[in-house]
């Protein structure tokens, strides 16, 4: 578990950085369809404005069930792209041909954009979740208790 | 759709794998149901896929829709669907057996299962990638999925998973820089392409030294000797249902993804600075059994003992594909789709043993009351075909590999299987004067096997016989593909 941060000028600071930091982890993402940037970079980001967090605001060690879920995001976003491409191959093309998304009221050039808009903001997320999970998981300081996951730490 | 068979080979077991932390989350008794559902049918579609490969020829599918200099294509060829349909019927009858032995903690995890979904999903990746990036990405993903699965039920065996990790990533790294010099050196990562340019470069440093780090790469993930360390600890110490998955499958594809890699950039005669290519693997591939299967002899410990039998019949397999010849590569590919399903079989028995009568060595075992008919049978069956007699698949690979061997004169290599064959027939004999040996006058009635255990050896036995009784059209398909040009 992490303890929250006991300096005034951190907590204030955090408070500033964070939202900038999650604003241009999703402007990032957002902004890869025309440049440098996507998915993973925009994970990033994101990964490392929420670990800022758990280490400025220290981590709630209550390990509730969405807690558990939330970790699983990761499943989510891997699902997200696959999905999105599965689509594809439904609608008659080849895996990940965005041309091929049967989305009605849409000509090819906004199906691709949609499409890669989509599979990155499945990796964003996954990229994401795995990084806070990875923090977590290291910062774990002590055994977990009798838990059905035998390698969760 | 006959076109998109491989992406949805990948799709099915990768789809399952990562849908199930989130499908099960709150219902665990569904996980191991799912996951064999997912595997079952992956098979299905894996034989499906064979047979409309071997009648429409190879199919080569650009994801995305870009072609293949460009984008990322994938090949599934007659050796491709063959491999995918071993390793996904392999793992399907570990799966069944899991159901038996499976320690009490992995039973409902769902990493479990999610690690050999993701292993298979890598597994198929690397069999259809004809891009050697694209090689390397599956190559690590199916790694990492078997490096926690060897850690599973933690222990000793978290140890030996964490010295795995360092010496594969250490391989993943090799290769990659393999694939780096063979980057710069051609400007391409596409094997078709790579295929082209290759043979005139040989001559280049960058090229033959880009080519020994692939291979050095790969030969860890394969356990190759001498680069085999990391393989018998982890085997040994893996939770009972991973081994024989393990053992069946990783090391089995990475040697396929070798012989891919050698096949198409490595003609036949190729010489770097006068040195034959082709044969210096061979005599790898010879030193790899004769001291795979001495090794074998020594031990003690019988996963450990099945173990080195397989990293000696990884030996046997690149010297089979070594040659040069279509009858010694067929010969290699056939028994390593034997070998796949002899070491699933193996380690079943192994694990069974543990599971069952707490056996680990030969000494425990001579101690041991009478076993379970079924798993007598299977081992008679299964050293029959180690060894190398005509009703198992194993005697078919073994004789086109002496036959290839012979072809091209190369008796140092024809010499080598019949070593490797006596050294597997005198490890054998130490089993079974183990197995058959009763402590005293014990007169109890042998126990019965529980089903599923039943099912996978029955299955996985009638499967090596049946392998050798349809050798024929099998050994037609191998052929066609290596007359065929391939890649």
């Amino acid at each position: 578990m992490i303890h929250s941060h006991d300096s005034v000028i951190v907590r204030t600071l955090g408070r500033i950085v964070i939202p900038v930091a999650q604003l241009f982890g999703v402007y990032v993402l957002v902004f890869g369809q025309y440049g440098p940037g996507g998915g993973f970079v925009g994970g990033v980001v994101l990964a490392a404005s929420m670990i800022l967090a758990n280490l400025i605001y220290g981590l709630d060690t209550k390990d509730t069930w969405l807690s558990r879920m939330v970790l699983h995001g990761d499943g989510l976003g891997l699902l997200l792209f696959a999905g999105v491409g599965g689509l594809c191959l439904i609608g008659g093309g080849v895996y990940l041909n965005y041309a091929n998304l049967q989305v009605p009221g849409l000509d090819e050039a906004s199906r691709r954009y949609l499409g890669i808009l989509l599979t990155q903001i499945g990796v964003a997320l996954d990229v994401a979740v795995t990084g806070v999970s990875i923090s977590i998981s290291l910062s774990a300081d002590d055994e977990d208790d009798a838990e059905d996951e035998p390698f969760r730490a | 759709m006959s076109m998109g068979m491989s992406i949805l080979l990948f799709l099915i077991p990768f789809v399952a794998g990562v849908a199930l932390p989130i499908v099960t989350a709150r219902r665990s008794a569904w996980r191991q149901p799912i996951a064999l559902g997912a595997i079952a049918l992956m098979t299905l579609v894996a034989a499906y896929n064979l047979r409309i490969v071997l009648t429409q020829g190879p199919i080569e599918y650009a994801l995305g829709g870009w072609a293949a200099p460009i984008g990322i294509a994938w090949l599934n060829d007659s050796l491709a669907a063959v491999v995918v349909l071993a390793v996904s019927t392999v793992s399907l009858l570990t799966l069944v057996y899991g159901r038996v032995v499976v320690p009490a903690r992995l039973e409902r995890s769902v990493s479990y299962y999610t690690l050999i979904l993701v292993l298979l999903a890598g597994l198929v990746g690397i069999v259809f990638a004809a891009d050697l990036f694209n090689l390397f990405v599956f190559l690590e993903v199916s790694a990492l999925a078997a490096y926690a699965l060897v850690g599973a039920s933690g222990g000793k065996g978290a140890v030996y998973a964490f010295r795995y990790l360092l010496l594969g990533s250490l391989g993943a790294s090799l290769y990659l820089l393999g694939v780096g010099h063979l980057y710069v050196a051609t400007g391409t990562l596409n094997m078709a392409d790579l295929a082209t340019r290759i043979p005139d470069l040989l001559t280049s440093t960058a090229v033959a030294g880009g080519l020994i780090y692939i291979f050095l790469g790969l030969s860890i993930k394969m356990a190759l000797i001498p680069l085999h360390g990391w393989l018998p600890d982890a085997y040994q110490n893996a939770p009972e249902t991973v081994s024989p998955l393990l053992a069946s499958t990783v090391t089995k594809v990475a040697l396929v993804a070798w012989v891919r890699i050698e096949y198409s950039l490595i003609l036949p005669g190729a010489e770097v600075s006068a040195v034959p290519v082709l044969v210096l693997l061979e005599e790898v591939g010879v030193l790899a059994a004769v001291v795979g299967g001495a090794l074998a002899l020594i031990q003690t410990d019988l996963k450990r003992m099945f173990a080195y039998g397989g990293i000696g019949h990884v030996g046997l397999i690149l010297v089979g594909v070594s040659l040069g010849n279509a009858t010694g590569f067929a010969g290699g590919i056939f028994y390593l789709l034997n070998d796949s399903v002899m070491q699933a079989v193996l380690f079943m028995i192994a694990g069974a043993l543990v599971h069952g009568h707490g056996v680990r060595t030969l000494d425990d075992l001579r101690a041991m009351g009478r076993p379970s008919p079924w798993l007598t049978g299977a081992l008679i069956v299964v050293a029959v075909g180690m060894v190398g007699l005509p009703p198992t698949g194993g005697f078919f690979g073994k004789w086109n590999i002496v036959l290839g061997a012979l072809e091209a004169e190369h008796y140092l290599a024809a010499f080598s299987v019949v070593a490797s064959t006596l050294l597997t027939l005198g490890y054998f004999v130490r089993v079974f004067a183990a197995w058959f040996h009763r402590p005293g006058a014990t007169s109890a009635e042998a126990p019965m096997a529980p089903g599923s255990l039943m099912a996978s050896l029955g299955v996985a036995s009638v499967a090596l016989i049946a392998l050798g009784i349809f050798s024929d059209p099998i050994f037609k398909v191998l052929i066609d593909f290596v007359s065929g040009g391939g890649i």
